[in-house]
């Protein structure tokens, strides 16, 4: 529905709820998106992200709360959703597939060469113009869907799990692709998916719905360093809660620590034993047992193995995602 | 790997193969003139010779490829509509579907016995008229039956290809990925444009299956053209009848002459047909 825009805002979702039956989907779920940003709706599998998706794109009718659109002309830039699994039409080409919202706007021949040309050059696309839809890998697939909204030049492109069918290699640059792409043409995105970190990069806005209910709605560094509650904060990442035996020896107040934050070097002294080390690609996640609590640490090399001991140092360039913020570097 | 799968068929395919090609070996060589009742003879094409200078059996062809087209034709859109119909009803109302295999249940006969007691000039509907004072006299009602155009077997095979066609393409329609309408409408397509460009590429591979079906049943069927076809002309399945059953034995290698004409047909047909849907259907080719 659209309706008089109250600033820079393109969309505003009050009060949104949803049941199936008698199990509640979500409820009371308001956000503003702002025009031209990027918005990522994140949260575990069932949290009702995609529901709330198609309610936006019109596909579903929420029961209670409204969606306001304050674009004007909803008909020449309409709302449009990029499937999971991207639904193009098998029986069209690439070209086929693109040029099809403009051949229903009634646009000529070539009018829709001369449009579709750029838009098959910019998503690396001009030898696949005759492949159809079940010779074209995942990604190709997926850039066609963008290209075939992007196109119609949309108010509001909606994505729904973008990198679900993707390779992980492929993820980040997708994120990134799509990022640039949302910015090049200033298109206003939301987009729903459970990759924290693709979301995290390619994101003006994080949503992030647990339990139903959209439980924060800030920028990315935010969320992820100031969340609302514990479950947010466990959601986004693992926690270190620095409880007060632990804090007494650091000479900190009780707080809760990224693993970020935490670094440790091997002494034989040292209060804590690895009692864990999982390889995790560009990244070493150990588990530091100290004062016999666990806690997780980050390291780039894989230098330590279970058993070793080490001193932990605490960094005061992450500050606590909850309790006192300290001035100077810890070290125990 | 491949002799094993043979002899797993083997079972299926030996007496499947035996019966056909014996019985077409049997109807070519009789249709030349060979392995009569009458005694062993000569072979000679001077029986498709005759079938060249038989004008009733080109009126006989002609028939059967009308009825054959139009009631497959009908069938197939009259299904699609249906299927259609009942795919854009709510889950629970689609269960009035099942009227639809009444058609599918009955035999081909009982349908044409039904045609025939409804809508003769003495059926049930001319009848009800007449008592509703409708018509004065029941010959009144029009003789849709023998007209001489295969109406009346339309109709009985309309009864019959109908649900056929539902079912087929009900088949794919119902396994139908909702998003790619949905993906079409909101790129801007009406459902017009959304249903000749998205669903009806989707439906033809069906329909193509269920026209060649419809049609060359209809083309070679017997019972419904014996209840409610004519002689004069009559479909070709009657013809044969008529000759093999109702003529002296040395006519019978014209009868096996016009079947052995009718199964080159239905196979150059078939194939003509397919090669036809594939050229339609070019983005499946390409998969």
């Amino acid at each position: 529905m659209n309706a008089e825009s109250p600033g820079h805002d393109l969309l505003r979702v009050k009060g949104l709820g949803k049941r199936f039956g008698t199990t509640t989907v979500f409820h009371d779920v308001s956000f503003d998106v702002a025009r031209g940003s990027l918005v990522s709706l994140v949260g575990p599998s069932g949290a009702g992200k995609t529901t709330l998706l198609h309610i936006i794109a019109g596909l579903q009718k929420a029961d209670s709360g409204t969606v306001s659109r304050f674009d004007g002309d909803g008909d020449r830039h309409p709302a449009i959703l990029v499937f999971q699994d991207y639904v193009l039409f098998p029986n069209m080409t690439v070209f086929q597939n693109i040029a099809f919202g403009l051949k229903a706007r009634g646009l000529s021949k070539a009018a829709i060469r001369d449009k579709v040309a750029p838009l098959l050059n910019y998503f690396h696309l001009e030898d696949r113009a005759e492949a159809y839809p079940a010779q074209l890998s995942g990604g190709q697939k997926q850039r066609v869907a963008i290209a075939r909204a992007m196109i119609l030049e949309p108010s509001l492109l909606l994505l729904d799990e973008p990198f679900a069918n993707l390779d992980r290699n492929l993820k980040m640059e997708t994120a990134l692709f799509i990022r640039s792409t949302q910015r090049t043409f200033g298109i206003t995105t939301i987009c729903v998916t459970h990759d924290l970190q693709e979301a995290l990069a390619m994101s003006d806005h994080i949503g992030v719905m647990l339990g139903g209910k959209l439980r924060q709605f800030a920028p990315p560094l935010e969320v992820y360093r100031s969340p609302v509650d514990m479950e947010t904060a466990r959601f986004l990442g693992p926690v270190n809660t620095i409880t007060a035996p632990l804090a007494r020896l650091l000479g900190l107040e009780i707080c809760r620590l990224r693993p970020e934050a935490l670094r440790m070097e091997p002494d034989p002294e040292g209060p804590g034993i690895i009692i864990a080390s999982h390889f995790a690609g560009h990244y070493m996640s150990y588990t530091v047992r100290i004062l016999d609590q666990d806690l997780a640490v980050y390291a780039l090399e894989p230098w330590a193995q279970p058993g070793d001991r080490v001193r932990i140092h605490i960094s005061n360039q992450y500050p606590p995602i909850f309790g006192g913020s300290f001035t100077e570097d810890s070290c125990v | 790997m491949r002799r094993n799968v043979i002899l797993g068929l083997a079972p299926l395919l030996l007496p499947y193969c035996a019966l056909f090609c014996a019985g077409l070996t049997l109807t070519l060589a009789q249709s030349m003139g060979l392995f009569l009742p009458l005694g062993p003879g000569e072979a000679t094409l001077e029986y498709y010779q005759a079938l060249t200078r038989d004008q009733g059996l080109g009126l006989s062809l002609r028939l059967s490829l009308f009825v054959a087209f139009f009631s497959a034709a009908g069938s197939v859109l009259g299904g699609t509509v249906l299927a259609l119909a009942l795919w854009r009803m709510p889950p629970g109302l689609r269960r009035v579907g099942v009227v639809s295999k009444i058609g599918l249940i009955l035999p081909h006969v009982a349908v044409a016995f039904l045609v025939l007691l409804m809508l003769s000039q003495t059926g049930l509907v001319s009848s009800a008229l007449f008592q509703l004072g409708l018509i004065s006299t029941p010959e009144e009602f029009p003789n849709i039956l023998h007209t001489g155009s295969g109406l009346g077997m339309i109709l009985a095979f309309l009864l019959k290809g109908v649900p056929f066609a539902l079912l087929l393409i009900g088949a794919v329609l119902f396994g139908f990925d909702i998003r790619l309408i949905q993906t079409a409408r909101m790129l801007g397509a009406g459902p017009l444009r959304t249903f000749w460009s998205v669903t009806l590429p989707r439906l033809l591979p069906a329909m193509h299956s269920a026209f060649i079906i419809l049609f060359l049943y209809a083309f070679g069927s017997f019972d419904i053209p014996f209840v409610l076809g004519e002689s004069h002309p009559g479909m070709l399945s009657i013809r044969v009848f008529d000759i093999f059953f109702h003529r002296d034995l040395s006519q019978r290698p014209q009868a096996m002459a016009i079947l052995t004409v009718m199964f080159v047909f239905a196979a150059v047909f078939a194939m003509l047909y397919n090669r036809f849907a594939a050229y339609m259907d070019a983005w499946r080719r390409k998969l």
